[in-house]
């Protein structure tokens, strides 16, 4: 194989977004993952692209270019991987819920987001089958999804044509340095060199760090989903209480959960998801499947008499802020990161490998990305253990 | 307090064996009868139908008798018409999720034996999908089931012992068997011959099966299989296409032809149900002779978690005699882990089972290998034949999956193509999809492939509803 310009570890959604943009910014690259394609929490993820999530800010600023970004990139490969503008519906029920929701949707709108109010009729013809007891709601026609793994394996797949390579089921097992700047790295089959390394590693990305000697406090965050017999279409949306963007910036250790509702195109409804600071326990709990059937029913109750086919779990790569990991480590020279997207990793690959192109490349990029970047877990020059939860 | 889950053959021997250790024993039953597989018969408040099951059956007064002895023993409950649908261990304590009458409820025991048998092996072939295309359990629960006839003209094909019982008991009951078809040859028991001697009476039974066959004049078949079935303008079966195939299951030219039927029987085996040992983390491996993912048990059918016992089909296929040895020696150590004491005797007839059982082992082991799926069936296949049925995924789309998207093993495959991800959750394609990937990839399947095929959270679908309505342990705690 001939020396590639830069080695990407991880052939996860993020991953594999950040292959596409160096190819097409003319680097050679190699991708190596120790599991299949998608084998990591992209292989568990729902496919939701979402802007309605955000409070305006940093994160609302990538979710919005990655958005528009997905569709080009879907251009760019030829599909392939069941992209939809499908819209979200976000509701509410209490009044003091109702007017937070309200005041969130009003200051999105000011940041660009499209989101209209809908109640009465208005929802209904949105979702006919949506409980009767749900009476305002805010419809967000950005919201987009698509199949996660298929778009990994799809982008990947282009990424070869184009003169890539992809190395599965290799282990990479160390990072080669030289006067603190990266020279490659060690694998369970041999070594590899390149100026360039992305860690694109998800929730293992801060002991992939740890192999260069650097600092990055990510954890993982579990989450459920349930996935119900295939039906004809009842749900048109990405349809989810708006108590779950508390709940997603929450720091709070036990389980949270509020049911994101959505349907796919192989007619299975998807009802994610949990959060559970229990690190990677593998144990399979009733008691969170019993939360979410609950809440799902209580947003549509046609629910009730669905069958659940099966239920996975996967564990999301989490910051201490909340915050996506975007750029060069603060130590290790030429050793980039883009990691730590939580539960919103397949909505901001796209733009998230487009800031990676810019700052590898040295070229303008789309925002100002100094708020992701792991310069701020060192305080000094030196790492900050107090974020280790 | 013992629970079994599963009333077949191997709950029936071990629910009596733990109750005469004195334990009070639950089973835990999916359907509205004990018997399991083996003894089909009507629902047990049916029994004013069951006139004529006998000639349905072959060990009918045998199963009849057990059935009642369960039935009537005072330390014996029986939950019919309820399912596990998950089953969970922590800190040593087994839960166990049930489903019935619309209701899910947590229960708790303090030893457990998985007795939850296994379901038909299908193999894919251009028209397995037409209706009249079945499994041969499926005709035989059919017929001893409910007494409805598969169809007027039946095929009956695949391999293995099992072919025989499904063509009698279709002939016996006046069904017209238009064809019956073995696709292994009568050779490959050659190095068994010694196995055979020493299980004398399965011969008496195959011969009286073959005598059957020839009373009404149908030719037993080796060396066939049905290698496509065929729609008529109807859209349902017309005639199945059958081939002479080699040791490898390879047609052999020019010895294709047609025969009309309305339904088709077809077996290629057992395939053991693992979801509980999964939910569970119970040990498995694979099953050396046919390649299936069975439970690990030592001596006393003890798996590798504490208080949890095994026996029958979940502990590798091989018929409803080892089934119940082995149950009888989950029972009997399951309640003796309870506190149970042998007597002399007990200790004795105890080795006679661990005899009894190394023979019965022994016969099966031969059956497996003598009636292997060999490899190439997938040559049968045309591009468009489904894979997975629930799912609508071919050949093509799995050759696609492999060989342009990087698939590299089991899940990756499922990922990108939806297989085994439908209704079924993979009970029916998952073995075919392994294979199939083993060959376009060139490399052999893990052991880690076979596993992950077998693992199902939600071992039997439940409604959201009740998943939401359903009581914890501590709720009935408080209760009481
Ligand atoms: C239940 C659930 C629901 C979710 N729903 C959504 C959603 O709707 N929308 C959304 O945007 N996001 C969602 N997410 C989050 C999303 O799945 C993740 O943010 C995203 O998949 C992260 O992608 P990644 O490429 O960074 O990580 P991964 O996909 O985990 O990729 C990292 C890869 O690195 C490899 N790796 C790690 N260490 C090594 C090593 N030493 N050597 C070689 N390879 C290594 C791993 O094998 C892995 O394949 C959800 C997550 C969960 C758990
Ligand atoms: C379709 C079929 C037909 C067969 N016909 C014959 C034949 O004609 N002659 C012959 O010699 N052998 C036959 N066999 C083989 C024979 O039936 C088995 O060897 C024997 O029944 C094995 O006994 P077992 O107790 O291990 O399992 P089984 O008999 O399969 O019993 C398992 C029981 O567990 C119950 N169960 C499973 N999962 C759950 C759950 N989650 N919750 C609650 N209950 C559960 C099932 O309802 C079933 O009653 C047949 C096998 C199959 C699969």
């Amino acid at each position: 194989m001939k020396k590639p310009d830069a080695i990407i570890l991880g052939a996860g959604i993020v991953g594999a977004a950040c292959a596409l943009q160096l190819t097409n910014a003319g680097l050679r690259v190699l991708v190596i993952d120790r599991g299949a394609i998608a084998s990591g929490t992209t292989g568990s993820g729902e496919g939701n692209i979402l802007v309605s999530d955000k409070e305006p800010g940093a994160e609302l600023t990538l979710a919005m270019r990655s958005r528009d970004a997905w569709f080009e990139l879907s251009d760019d490969i030829g599909g392939g991987f069941e992209l939809e503008a499908k819209g979200g519906l976000v509701v509410a029920r209490t009044s003091e819920d109702i007017q937070e929701l309200r005041a969130l949707a009003s200051r999105q709108k000011i940041a660009g987001v499209e989101a209209e109010e809908a109640d009465g009729e208005g929802l209904r013809q949105l979702e006919p089958y949506l409980s009767e007891e749900i009476s305002f709601g805010v419809h967000y026609s950005g919201d987009a999804q698509c199949q996660p793994m298929l778009a990994t394996a799809q982008i990947l797949r282009v990424v070869r044509e184009r003169g890539g390579s992809v190395l599965p089921e290799t282990n990479v097992t160390g990072i080669s340095m030289k006067d603190g700047a990266v020279t490659g790295v060690v694998t369970s089959s041999g070594a590899y060199s390149s100026e360039i390394v992305v860690n694109a590693g998800g929730t293992w990305a801060g002991e992939i760090a740890a192999l260069a000697g650097s600092f990055m406090p990510i954890a993982p965050r579990k989450g459920f989903i349930l996935v119900t017999a295939p039906l004809p279409q009842l749900i048109r949306h990405k349809v989810y209480d708006a108590d779950y963007v508390a709940n997603v910036a929450s720091d709070d250790v036990s389980i949270q959960s509020s049911a994101v509702v959505e349907g796919t195109r192989s007619g299975t409804i998807l009802i994610g998801a949990s959060r559970e600071r229990v690190g990677f326990a593998s144990n399979f709990d009733v008691s969170v499947l019993r939360l979410l059937a609950a809440q799902a029913i209580a947003l549509f109750p046609v629910l009730k008499n669905v069958p659940l086919m099966r239920a996975y779990y996967g564990f999301r790569p989490y910051a201490p802020d909340h915050l996506p990991v975007i750029g060069e480590d603060p130590v290790v020279r030429g050793l980039w990161h883009a990691a730590g997207h939580e539960g919103a990793g397949i909505g901001l690959a796209p733009a998230t490998a487009e800031l990676v192109r810019a700052q590898i490349t040295g070229s303008k990029s789309f925002m100002d990305a100094e708020l992701f970047s792991p310069a701020r877990f060192y305080f000094d020059g030196q790492p900050r253990m107090d974020l280790i939860s | 307090m013992i629970t079994i889950i599963g009333g077949g053959p191997a709950g029936i021997a071990a629910a009596l064996a733990a109750a005469r250790g004195g334990e009070r024993v639950r089973i835990i039953e999916g359907t509205p009868r004990l018997g399991g597989q083996y003894w089909r018969h009507l629902p047990e408040e049916d029994e004013e139908r069951w006139v004529g099951q006998e000639k349905l059956h072959d060990d009918f007064q045998e199963g009849y008798q057990l059935r009642l002895e369960v039935l009537r023993h005072p330390n014996i409950e029986i939950l019919f018409n309820t399912h596990v649908w998950h089953a969970e261990i922590a800190n040593d304590q087994i839960t166990l999720n049930i489903v019935r009458d619309s209701n899910s409820s947590q229960l708790s025991t303090e030893a457990l034996i998985l007795a939850t048998g296994a379901y038909d092996r299908s193999l894919p072939f251009p028209g397995w999908d037409i209706p009249g295309v079945m499994t041969a359990g499926a005709a035989q629960s059919l017929l001893k089931g409910s007494y409805v006839h598969a169809g007027r003209r039946v095929v009956v094909a695949g391999t293995g012992p099992f072919l025989m019982p499904v063509a009698s008991g279709l002939l016996n009951d006046g069904v017209a068997v238009v064809g019956l078809f073995e696709a292994n040859r009568i050779s490959r028991w050659i190095p068994f011959t010694y196995v055979v001697l020493a299980n004398f009476s399965k011969v008496l039974l195959a011969r009286k099966y073959m005598r059957d066959f020839s009373v009404h004049k149908v030719k037993f078949k080796r060396g066939h299989a049905v290698v496509r079935a065929n729609a008529g303008p109807d859209g349902v079966l017309r005639s199945v296409t059958v081939a002479k195939v080699d040791r490898k299951f390879k047609v052999k030219m020019a010895t294709e032809r047609e025969i009309l039927c309305d339904a088709l029987a077809i077996s290629w085996g057992f395939t053991p149900d693992m979801s509980i040992a999964h939910n569970l983390g119970i040990e498995q491996h694979l099953d050396v002779n046919d390649g299936s993912v069975v439970v690990v048990v030592d001596e006393c059918q003890q798996t590798s978690v504490n208080q949890v016992f095994a026996a029958g089909e979940v502990t590798g296929i091989g018929g409803s005699e080892l089934a119940m040895t082995e149950g009888e020696i989950a029972g009997m150590t399951s309640a003796r882990t309870l506190g149970a004491a042998w007597s002399v005797e007990e200790e004795e007839h105890f080795k006679g089972l661990v005899k009894k059982r190394a023979a019965q082992r022994r016969f099966a082991r031969a059956l497996s290998q003598v009636y292997g799926v060999q490899a190439n069936w997938m040559e049968w296949l045309t591009p468009e034949t489904l894979i997975c049925r629930c799912e609508e995924v071919s050949i093509a789309d799995i050759q696609n999956a492999v060989h342009n998207l990087g698939a590299t093993n089991i899940r990756s495959t499922k990922l990108f193509t939806r297989v085994g991800m439908g209704l079924c959750q993979g009970r029916t394609c998952s073995r075919s999809v392994i294979e199939i990937l083993s060959k376009e990839s060139g490399v052999n399947a893990e052991v880690e492939d076979h596993l992950s095929a077998a693992k199902r959270q939600i071992v039997h679908p439940i409604s959201l509803g009740m998943i939401a309505n359903s009581s914890s342990v501590e709720d009935s705690h408080h209760n009481h």
